[in-house]
């Protein structure tokens, strides 16, 4: 099995500079976490047709949020008391995406977040806002998800995030890993709540659940990430005393919920063929099916995780592609 | 196991958007991966094999002591993790067993006031199921036992050093030396900031050195060669081991002596540069295996005369004849000592008409190159009694580097390039002290110029 050597490069570096961050008393060393992250400030001036910037969504949590809009040709370089300028445009995708990170890891003006959304903008012709939020083990369940619902209420009650078709918000989540789990449980509390959400993004989402299942036994170890260092995430992220099959981890296992007559919106799910927990990503789309919702799932046989970080293979492109379809066919 | 497709990386490889020196030394930010660039990562492609290599001997040696990794995490020394190159190696000098030493291998480089370590280790790490085990723990560099995490960006600093080095030699070639001066404390300080143990920061460490020395002794010209020739002969063998450019010069010279040889039963070298001899046991074996059987040899040494009265050129000959005997080679050696080559006459290298002529120049012609362009200028000396010889071959090894250009700046400029190329190469070295020692001969050569 083979992978570019510069990919292969930045998730073993990323491996191995985990490995020295999770302490086994199940302590995470931030200081040196914050060091070692690749950041990038947000940039008023377009880098290839695209601008960011920084909004301090709740001052009691210190949620922050990196807002991604295209430059139009009109206003090249916005100036900054226009950057909440209303979107033009009948139907304006707004994408919230959650970071991965395994809930302890990254953030949003990480080096590699911030390129992966400033492409979704391009994509998708979309607004992309990525979540800042709280990560384990400082902050266990729920506050990645409160931050997560938190976010989402703010860019639906921003009126210059509403498209002019129905003067609604066109919302969508995304998120890799952790990020994918938050996207799903935010948006089942959003449809509780009543508020549209027009599709999921899941790529490589992190799932589990008590038992071992057999691509986890198979891939342990193999493709950069151990079970060992999935039961620490776990551990550091549920609640003390809590097991996998806790319904944050495993949604449809034994403590979950079925989401049938639930207007769950559509799913796109992705799934790497080396990573080990494929099993119970599989499980997700299962339950998904089975509660008669729409999803798509792309499992991509040769991908490693991370293998949407880098431009420089197959699966990025396609990955890319089926994003756009997904995310256009609403208009 | 998860292998790399190393012939897949230049697909994704192109120049990043960093921002561009405009000074004319060598940029190495052409050759950095772009799609690491976009994740905060700064790592030559030509250099991402490597790391990788590193990489998994990183995770070889935390699967060692997993207990102990995030202990040791805390106290590791860290550079700029941008460069990822780096970083790595901080780890790994972390977690590689320390190495086992003596009083009698401390070295003190006498440039850098830092203490290199004769590191002779073997290697440590036992069999793990995932990394291939070729691999020997020998490389790393000892680095300074502070206790504090260097944060600056390297990256500017680095190009900043070397604007400020192009400055100062300007200031030294147009005689200003207070703002030389001035400027030697301020790369001092920028010193500080950047990584010494590797890429530019090593090269302008030199190069600062070398240029204070120049300004505190005033403007000489000529050879700032601190060092007896005892020292220095022990640099050129370390040298010799650690780089492959001498031996291929040497293997390259003896392949067109042979050839220029054929079919002649009297042969006389004349070597510029004895030195240790090292070029000639080859040559002799080959004379040896010759089809008709080997000729005559004579080989004729030059060098400067040994301090001590030690006769280091015939205990050399005498090593080389011993050689010959032992292949059945008729051999002579005659030992010429000189301190400049251009005070050799003809006369002394006693060539008979019959015989055909080798002349061997081992990096000696370009010290012939002075400032003075007089009429009998120590190069037109040479040659011309060289000529009068009427040698089969003349074989010349020199540097690529135009550094004997009247002009100061030119000549620094030139061994800005060549030297950092150098450094970089020897990064390649993996045995100590040979690199060690060999960067020191470097250092020798960049004082010179």
């Amino acid at each position: 099995m083979v992978v570019p050597l510069n990919t292969w490069v930045l998730i073993s570096s990323f491996k191995l500079a985990y490995n020295l961050l999770r302490r086994p008393d199940g302590t995470f060393n931030r200081h040196l976490a914050e060091f070692l992250d690749r950041k990038v400030p947000a940039n008023l001036n377009p880098v290839d047709g695209v601008f960011s910037f920084d909004v301090l969504i709740d001052r009691a949590t210190g949620l922050l949020c990196r807002i991604y809009r295209p430059a139009t040709a009109e206003e090249p370089e916005p100036n900054i008391v226009e950057l909440e300028k209303p979107v033009v445009g009948d139907v304006v995708p707004v994408i919230i995406f959650f970071h991965g990170g395994s809930f302890a890891h990254s953030s949003a003006n990480s080096a590699i977040y911030d390129t992966l959304c400033r492409r979704l903008v391009g994509i998708c012709k979309a607004v992309v806002v990525s979540v800042n939020y709280r990560r384990a083990p400082e902050n266990r369940y729920p506050c990645a998800y409160d931050d997560g619902w938190t976010a989402f209420k703010w860019v639906n009650s921003r009126s210059w995030l509403q498209s002019r078709k129905d003067s609604k918000v066109h919302i969508y989540l995304a998120g890799d890993s952790s990020g994918g789990n938050i996207a799903h449980h935010v948006a089942a509390r959003a449809v509780e709540s009543g508020i549209d959400v027009l599709g999921n993004i899941l790529l490589n989402p992190m799932f589990g659940g008590q038992e071992r299942t057999e691509s986890e036994k198979r891939l342990d170890g193999k493709y950069f990430v151990t079970l060992r260092d999935r039961d620490w995430y776990w551990r550091a992220f549920l609640p003390e005393g809590e097991n996998r099959d806790h319904p944050a981890c495993n949604p449809f296992g034994p403590n979950g919920r079925s989401l049938e007559g639930i207007k769950f919106p559509k799913s796109l799910v992705v799934v790497a063929g080396l990573d080990l927990i494929q099993d119970w990503q599989l499980a997700y789309v299962e339950g998904l099916r089975k509660a008669g919702k729409e999803v798509k799932l792309l499992y991509m046989e040769q991908a490693t995780i991370g293998f949407y970080l880098l431009p420089n293979n197959n699966h990025f492109h396609t990955v890319m592609d089926e994003i756009s379809e997904f995310v256009s066919s609403d208009c | 196991m998860l292998r790399y497709d190393s012939t897949s990386s230049s697909a994704g490889s192109s120049s990043g958007s960093l921002s561009s020196s405009s000074s004319s030394s060598k940029p190495p930010q052409q050759d950095i991966d772009g799609l690491l660039a976009g994740a905060g990562y700064k790592v030559r492609s030509s250099e991402l094999r490597q790391v990788a290599q590193r990489l998994e001997r990183l995770e070889t040696a935390m699967g060692n002591s997993p207990a102990d990794f995030s202990q040791l995490a805390s106290d590791a020394i860290l550079y700029n993790p941008s460069d990822l190159a780096c970083w790595v190696d901080s780890l790994l000098t972390e977690f590689a067993e320390p190495p086992p030493t003596c009083s009698s291998d401390f070295i003190v480089d006498p440039v850098n006031n830092q203490t290199v370590v004769n590191s002779s280790w073997t290697a440590a790490e036992p069999h793990t199921p995932q990394v291939h085990q070729n691999i020997t723990y020998d490389e790393q560099q000892s680095l300074d036992n502070q206790l504090t995490v260097v944060t600056a960006m390297e990256e500017d600093s680095g190009i900043r050093l070397v604007h400020m080095l192009m400055t100062c030699a300007e200031c030294v070639q147009s005689g200003d030396l207070s703002l030389a001066t001035s400027l030697i404390d301020d790369m001092q300080g920028l010193l500080t900031h950047v990584n010494t143990v590797c890429g530019i920061g090593k090269v302008a460490g030199h190069f600062i050195d070398a240029l204070s020395r120049r300004i505190f002794q005033g403007m000489g010209g000529g050879s700032v060669n601190g060092g007896s020739a005892f020292e220095n002969e022990i640099l050129y063998h370390h040298f010799y081991e650690a780089c492959p450019y001498l031996k291929f010069a040497h293997f390259t010279a003896n392949q067109a002596i042979l050839e220029a040889f054929d079919g002649h039963d009297c042969v006389h070298v004349v070597d510029f540069n004895l030195m240790h001899g090292l070029q000639w046991p080859a040559l002799i074996q080959a004379l040896a295996l010759r089809p008709g059987g080997p000729p005559l040899l004579r080989l004729t040494g030059i060098g400067p005369p040994s301090p001590d009265g030690r006769d280091s050129l015939r205990e050399i000959g005498l090593r080389l004849a011993e050689l010959a005997r032992s292949v059945n080679v008729r051999f002579a050696f005659r030992g010429v000592a000189a301190s400049r080559l251009e005070d050799v006459k003809p006369w002394m290298l006693q060539v008979n008409p019959k015989e055909a002529v080798a002349v061997n120049s081992i990096m000696q012609l370009h010290r012939l190159l002075g400032c003075e362009q007089t009429r009998n200028s120590p190069i037109d000396t040479v040659l011309s009694w060289i000529r009068g010889l009427n040698p089969k071959i003349m074989t010349v090894v020199e540097q690529e580097a135009n550094h004997n250009q009247p002009g100061f700046l030119d000549r620094f400029t030139e061994a800005l390039y060549y030297y950092s190329t150098m450094f970089d190469s020897l990064e390649a070295c993996r045995i100590q002290p040979e690199k060690a020692l060999a960067e020191i001969y470097i250092q020798r050569e960049i004082g010179n110029v």
